[in-house]
């Protein structure tokens, strides 16, 4: 696909998405973003506003740059040796690649859930719940309450209340992926990118972090990379689709409100996606 | 879809079946012809061991080890066909070397129990060697004042290889700083130093000099040197295992690199750590020639690690083994078996101070 195309496509499609909820302030932009690795261009100009207290999914094959780009997001990007960027990332309207910006605390208040999930070996379940606070620095009273209201949040206080001193090696790899969502949600983040947070997990677990993701958009942002078109229409109020023509960076080809980009797509190329034709 | 309904005549048949290993069973001409290998090399060593003057390690290695070899690959080829010749010589490399391994291990344990009991006592552990000859009878003197010296000089090498080892690990695997490849270079390199060049170092800069005198510290400095690089490199190996997932999830919560460091990856590789300490006091608790260098020789306890001579387990045996004197070659064979066993003891407080608790 032509460049020029792609650029129009942006235009004509970005509108609607906005327009759509005036009343929402914008709590992340992200503004023509590029990303290279070495010489080699993987994602190209992507465009996407995220309001305050929404999910927006970001769908698409595989390969199409969606966790890289979710990484941006957080800095967490650059951690990758070669790893390059252009473009800017505004969080509430300040750029967090400005050099006066110190990574740490966008990475406090952009918190991230990763797809396979990473509990820390060497703690319990209640160290781990807690060892944000202990990593940043952070300083909150009454453990005993963020222990339990985040497992709760996360769905697992039920499960593991008896036994928080335990090694949180010792659960299910649901259960640990629950234990890692209450652990970012114990640094109290504005805004939670999760990377395909249930790709391996049973439908249970994943129906529980759907609950989750439902219940924490009424106070954060949540932004979710899902290969699951069902998850991306239970969750999301937004849809960002991404793709990637072969050989070519990843960019965003449509993005709305999820109603509008899974009943009425305007891209070919996204029906036949979230209709399953490919990808 | 059918539905399986088990009636009771039919779960007391199924009761009744046996534990069986369908795939242990062998076909006659296999059992006969491993029996063969296994027996046939073994009778003609056996006959050439016994019946002729040939020195026994050149019969194992010029006679058994080839025939073995042989016999294997004719007995898999008999039993599997041709594919079964490479799997055949591998097990007799693998039960060979296994085999040779523990026989040397085990018979030089062996020795060292049957030399050194003889001086064993509880006065030789805790008593030190003053008054005492090489001829003196072995119901006196002992070698206390060697056990602490040894635990002093190696005590001392840990607090000083420890923290730049670990730190040079740190920075090979969590740093990742320019100067990763010379770093490692210069790692992989100091642990080629042979140990009595170790020693010379330590000689020539700190006691020739005049900065340091012949003491505990001089030759803890000097074991400092052997056992850096093991450390490191052990440390590197280990935090290199650990995910990087773990490093991002902390990153992730707001963490600085430090913080991730300290309060993540170290923790996740503490059992490997301490196996890397482990190796390191092993690395050099034996060293003599560093030793006899920097920290001279005493009869006496000494506590004075700083500007005393100071004798340890390796210099005292050193000391009585080539004495003409048949008691002191004893209490030299009882110093080797009191190094052994402080070895051993040092490695199990290691892995217990290395379980894991979590907090």
């Amino acid at each position: 696909m032509s460049t020029a195309e792609f650029d129009q496509s942006v235009e004509t499609l970005e509108p609607s998405m906005s327009g759509r909820s005036p009343a929402l302030p914008i709590q992340l932009t992200a503004r023509d973003i590029s990303v290279w690795f070495g010489k080699r261009k993987v994602l190209e100009g992507v465009n996407i506003d995220f309001p305050k207290n929404t999910v927006t999914a970001l769908i698409g094959p595989s390969g199409c740059g969606k966790s890289t780009f979710i990484r941006t997001l957080n800095r967490l990007h650059e951690l990758i040796p070669g790893a390059a960027l252009a473009g800017e990332v505004l969080y509430e309207g300040k750029d967090i690649y400005s050099p006066d910006i110190d990574p740490t605390h966008i990475r406090l208040n952009i918190g991230m859930v990763f797809q396979k999930p990473n509990p820390f070996p060497s703690m319990s379940i209640r160290g781990n719940v807690l060892s944000g606070l202990k990593l940043s620095g952070m300083k909150r009273s009454n453990h005993d309450d963020i222990v339990e209201e985040t497992l709760t949040a996360a769905g697992l206080w039920n499960e593991v209340k008896d036994r928080l001193g335990a090694h949180a090696g010792e659960l299910s790899g649901g259960q640990a992926q629950r234990l890692v969502i209450a652990r970012a949600l114990a640094v109290q983040p504005h805004v939670l990118l999760m990377d395909e947070p249930c790709s391996a997990l049973d439908p249970a677990s994943t129906l529980k972090i759907e609950e989750t993701i439902r219940e924490l958009s009424k106070d954060i942002t949540v932004i979710i990379v899902t290969h699951n078109m069902q998850q991306a229409v239970r969750v999301s109020d937004y849809t960002a689709f991404f793709l990637a023509a072969e050989n070519e960076p990843g960019h965003v080809v449509e993005q709305g409100p999820t109603t509008d980009i899974f009943s009425n797509p305007r891209d070919q190329r996204t029906l036949d996606y979230v209709n399953g034709r490919f990808g | 879809m059918s539905t399986i309904v088990f009636d009771k005549e039919r779960v007391s048949e199924l009761r009744k079946q046996k534990i069986q290993h369908p795939w242990r069973k062998r076909p006659r001409k296999f059992t006969f012809s491993v029996a063969l290998a296994v027996l046939l090399p073994a009778a003609v060593a056996a006959g050439l061991l016994f019946g002729t003057d040939i020195p026994d390690p050149l019969v194992m290695i010029l006679v058994y080890l080839p025939l073995q070899l042989v016999a294997a690959a004719l007995a898999a080829i008999v039993s599997k066909g041709k594919h079964g010749i490479a799997d055949s010589i591998i097990y007799v490399f693998a039960i060979g070397g296994s085999v040779f391994s523990l026989v040397i291990l085990l018979s030089l344990i062996f020795t060292l129990f049957v030399n050194g009991l003889k001086a064993f006592s509880t006065q030789f552990l805790f008593q030190n060697n003053v008054y005492i000859s090489p001829s003196t009878p072995l119901d006196y003197g002992g070698v206390g004042h060697a056990i602490l010296g040894t635990l002093l000089i190696v005590g001392i090498s840990m607090l000083v290889a420890i923290p730049i080892g670990v730190a040079t690990a740190i920075y090979v695997t969590e740093v990742r700083g320019r100067a990763v490849p010379y770093v490692r270079f210069f790692v992989q390199a100091m642990s080629g130093v042979p140990s009595v060049v170790a020693g010379l170092f330590i000689l020539t800069v700190l006691i020739l000099t005049g900065a340091l005198s012949t003491s505990a510290l001089a030759g803890g400095l000097a074991y400092a040197i052997l056992m850096l690089p093991t450390v490191a490199r052990t440390a590197e190996e280990v935090l290199r295992l650990i995910p990087e997932d773990l490093r991002t999830g902390a990153l992730a919560l707001g963490s600085t690199r430090a913080r991730t460091v300290m309060k993540v990856v170290l923790p996740a590789a503490k059992t490997g750590i301490v196996t890397a300490i482990v190796l390191g006091m092993a690395r050099v608790i034996g060293e003599t020639a560093p030793l006899l260098l920097v920290t001279g020789y005493s009869d006496s306890t000494v506590l004075n690690p700083v500007s005393s001579p100071i004798s340890a387990l390796p210099t005292y045996i050193f000391a009585n083994v080539d004495q003409p004197y048949p008691n002191a070659v004893t209490r030299a064979w009882g110093a080797a078996l009191v190094l052994i066993i402080l070895v051993g003891i040092l490695f199990v407080i290691a892995r217990i101070l290395g379980r894991g608790k979590v907090k």
